[in-house]
């Protein structure tokens, strides 16, 4: 008898049986007894009405089980599919389980599950883990499945050791990460692990599909390669024991592998592949065309590899997407920086600035604006804030244009519409979005450098800080200049000293006779800052028991307690954190209750439980 | 310089006091005056003869009613720019010149084939606007051409990517008909802005 696989995909499950008999009619005469007639709801775990335990009542199952069992070296292994496993008997090799008892001398095998892993990316898990645990360990076979991630390690300290790093480690929800630890058999790759000739023919084979010119390996139809048949050495790369030895072959012969082609190998899952991202880390161009891929889901276990190019036509998982665009996003969505899909290329990734949003700085070529106006347009920001926050403002009056224009706005947010912080900027304000009376919205635009010198001598007074400059030259021509200033200032004086602004001012500028420029157009936009202290002791939750610390309130105190309770959503312990992080400021713990809500930094634990 | 008349401005602050009759002619929505909404171009009403034209007698044109058109310009386009972004993302290039200039984060994407890949590729949006501005741009600078700055200020989550603060100015020019005039972006520079929560 030979290695078989009789591996079900989902859509295959109908033809199950008739495979199976297929595929072993003619070599093992355990099949003449399985019959195909069974019920395929019984067999599909998927379905959920009936357990895996039940097909084992199948008569036709129980009885080909029964004869299985028999036989050394067979075993049935139900995943989700139905997958009966016929191999050659073997002599079990040293540190290999044998069916009924443990080999405690070179080390019992061991499984360990991370519930809830499937949301962690494989390596940060494994760096983690590995920094955690007290004993060295070499992790095998990991795999992602139902949510929960597994991997193997050898060795009864290794084991222990991996218990104690339970609820030791940290998310980046503060969550603890818990470990179960429990006995297993060896796992596949070991247990099946390919003979040293056997490995020597495969990478033999494996030399010859390999161009070195373009550092590419052509796997497709790796398992029919006509070498590999004819020594009879199934490489199905399925097979975790398969997949692990090609890649280990990979790792040792063409280190510096960049693309890899495996077309047509029927994979239909890729916790094996998700090895390469070790092996070979600098592939970029992955082929996996024409498999049997029924989701997304496998194909972001191969999210750590920096690829540039992907193949995944003829996949099923393809169907799973309305269209073309939706199905391209979400691959781009694994792979943020890749170029070509399909074979199609994709447009260039500007949108890299999504993920990573990054502030250019303005010394940084973003537009082709020459030196020379750069360095006039800093030189002008550095002269202009200087005299703005240390020198007398009414200088700034040889800057403005005769009939320049001034206007200054903060936000208007709808669901608190009166943020009592930026009060000193209320009478002003001309945010168009919440005053529509014509007439306040010419007087409020500020015409004639005389007008604007005026207003900006009775704002706040400031200190800008220069390091949070960013400038952005956005338009230009002869006679004009375009430029947006972002930042932060601090107010120096008030009832709003030490309060941090954002603001974003765009100018317009129009050359000036000597070498300077005159204003035409100033827009400015103030808006508050969350200090970033608070953020972070927000995000640690507090353990003490409620109504002890409700008692050193004060009575208003605590009715401002229950009243963001309440309004909130959040429980009272965590409403009291936002408030005192506020200095009791109902509007301002309201604000900040929302900001950080919308950007997804407050813990599930801090809501009360819906009955 | 051009001779400049400070004087109608202060003319004007007295006029102001007693809300002439030129304000109550206006209704104090954005959704007026026979502006019209074609779905992707922002129209407004002809300019008066005065300000189409570029002699210097435009200067006499009444500051008001540049800022009123500005406004109506403005408001205008914001409801539709944000809507077509949200909605008809194909649409968006429309709204621009053939050779504007799109400046996204301090990347540069200038013409129309660009701007429609970009806008193409950039994840799907939901924009809320908390924060509109706009003035009339001086003819100095503009060269005569009608030129509206406008900037908006706001949140935006782009699918995939949590939510982040936006700041966007846009040059609006005017290319006016005698029955009407469509405002065109001639450039649009944005940036997210996240001091609290990058």
């Amino acid at each position: 008898s030979e290695d078989k696989d009789v591996g079900n995909s989902r859509q295959g499950q109908k033809k199950s049986w008739s495979c199976f008999r297929r595929h072993f009619g003619k070599r093992n005469h355990l099949c003449e007894h399985g019959g195909n007639k069974c019920q395929h709801s019984q067999l599909q775990k998927d379905n959920g009405k009936q357990g895996i335990k039940d097909v084992q009542q199948i008569p036709q199952v129980k009885h080909s089980l029964n004869t299985i069992r028999h036989n050394r070296g067979v075993e049935l292994r139900i995943e989700g599919r139905i997958q009966i496993i016929v191999q050659k008997g073997r002599k079990p090799r040293e540190g290999e389980v044998g069916q009924n008892t443990q080999d405690g001398t070179l080390g019992s095998w061991f499984k360990i599950t991370v519930p809830d892993g499937m949301k962690y990316d494989k390596i940060w898990l494994m760096n983690s883990i590995q920094s955690h645990c007290s004993v060295p360990f070499t992790p095998v076979d990991f795999n992602y499945a139902n949510n929960w991630a597994r991997f193997f390690v050898q060795g009864a300290s290794a084991a222990s050791a991996l218990k104690d790093v339970s609820y030791k480690i940290c998310d980046e929800e503060n969550q603890k990460i818990p470990i179960f630890v429990s006995t297993s058999v060896v796992p596949y790759s070991v247990r099946d692990k390919l003979e040293p000739k056997e490995m020597e023919q495969l990478k033999l084979t494996m030399n010859k599909r390999y161009d070195p010119s373009q550092k590419a390996l052509d796997l497709q139809m790796f398992r029919f390669d006509p070498d590999l048949v004819g020594l009879d050495i199934d490489i199905i790369l399925n097979r975790r024991n398969c997949m692990a030895a090609t890649l280990q072959i990979i790792k040792e012969n063409f280190p510096e592998l960049l693309s890899l082609n495996l077309r047509s190998n029927k994979l239909y899952q890729l916790n094996g592949l998700s090895d390469l991202i070790q092996m070979a880390p600098t592939v970029k161009i992955l082929n996996l065309s024409k498999n049997q891929l029924q989701s997304i889901c496998e194909v972001n276990k191969m999210k750590e590899l920096k690829l540039e190019e992907l193949w995944l036509e003829g996949n099923p998982l393809r169907n799973t997407f309305p269209d073309q665009s939706t199905y391209t996003s979400a691959v781009r969505k694994c792979f943020p920086k890749l170029l070509r899909l399909d074979g199609q290329v994709l447009p260039s990734p500007i949108i890299n600035g999504i993920d990573r949003p990054y502030l250019i700085k303005p010394c940084k070529e973003s537009y082709k604006i020459s030196e020379m106006l750069k360095s006039l347009v800093l030189h002008f920001l550095k002269k202009y804030y200087l005299t703005y926050d240390y020198g007398d403002r009414r200088r700034l009056f040889r800057v403005y244009h005769d009939e320049a224009c001034f206007s200054l706005t903060i936000p208007f947010n709808p669901v608190d519409p009166d943020p009592s912080s930026l009060f000193e900027y209320f009478k002003d304000n001309r945010n168009m979005k919440n005053l529509k009376d014509p007439y306040l919205r010419v007087q409020l635009l500020k015409h004639t450098k005389r007008d604007i010198v005026c207003s900006l001598c009775v704002l706040p007074k400031t200190q800008h800080d220069f390091s949070s400059f960013v400038v952005d030259f956005w338009f230009q021509t002869e006679k004009m200049l375009f430029f947006s200033v972002n930042g932060e200032f601090k107010e120096v004086e008030g009832k709003s000293q030490g309060s941090v602004r954002a603001f974003t001012r765009t100018f317009i500028a129009i050359p000036a006779s000597s070498s300077g420029i005159f204003i035409v157009n100033d827009e400015l936009f103030v808006r508050d800052t969350i200090p970033k202290k608070t953020q972070s002791t927000f995000a640690i939750p507090v353990r003490m028991p409620v109504y002890r610390s409700l008692l050193t309130l004060s009575r208003e105190q605590r009715d401002m307690v229950l009243a963001f309770s309440t309004q909130s959503g959040m429980k009272l312990l965590w409403s009291q954190k936002c408030l005192q992080d506020s200095q009791w400021n109902y509007t301002r713990a309201g604000q900040i209750f929302i900001m950080l809500k919308t950007n997804g930094q407050i813990p599930a634990e801090a809501f009360k439980q819906i009955p | 310089m051009r001779p400049f008349r400070r004087d109608w401005f202060q003319g004007d602050r007295g006029m102001h006091q007693g809300r002439s009759d030129r304000f109550h002619e206006e209704p104090q929505t954005s959704h007026t005056c026979g502006g019209s909404r074609t779905r992707e171009n922002v129209v407004t009403p002809p300019l008066t003869a005065q300000a189409a034209s570029s002699s210097p007698m435009a200067m006499a044109v009444d500051f008001k009613t540049y800022v009123d058109q500005a406004c109506r310009a403005a408001e205008e386009f914001v409801n539709i720019y944000y809507d077509t972004m949200d909605k008809r993302r194909r649409a968006l290039p429309r709204l621009y010149l053939d050779k504007a200039t799109l400046i996204w984060n301090g990347n540069v994407v200038t013409g129309l084939d660009a701007l429609a890949n970009f806008f193409d590729v950039l994840p799907s949006s939901e924009f809320q606007v908390n924060m509109l501005d706009c003035q009339p741009v001086h003819e100095q600078a503009t060269q005569a051409q009608t030129t509206v700055l406008v900037v908006t200020s706001g949140t935006v989550k782009f699918d995939g990517n949590k939510q982040h603060f936006f700041n966007q100015n846009f040059l609006l020019t005017a290319q006016s008909t005698p029955n009407n005039t469509v405002w065109k972006i001639a450039s649009d520079c944005f940036r997210f802005q996240d001091w609290a929560s990058s």
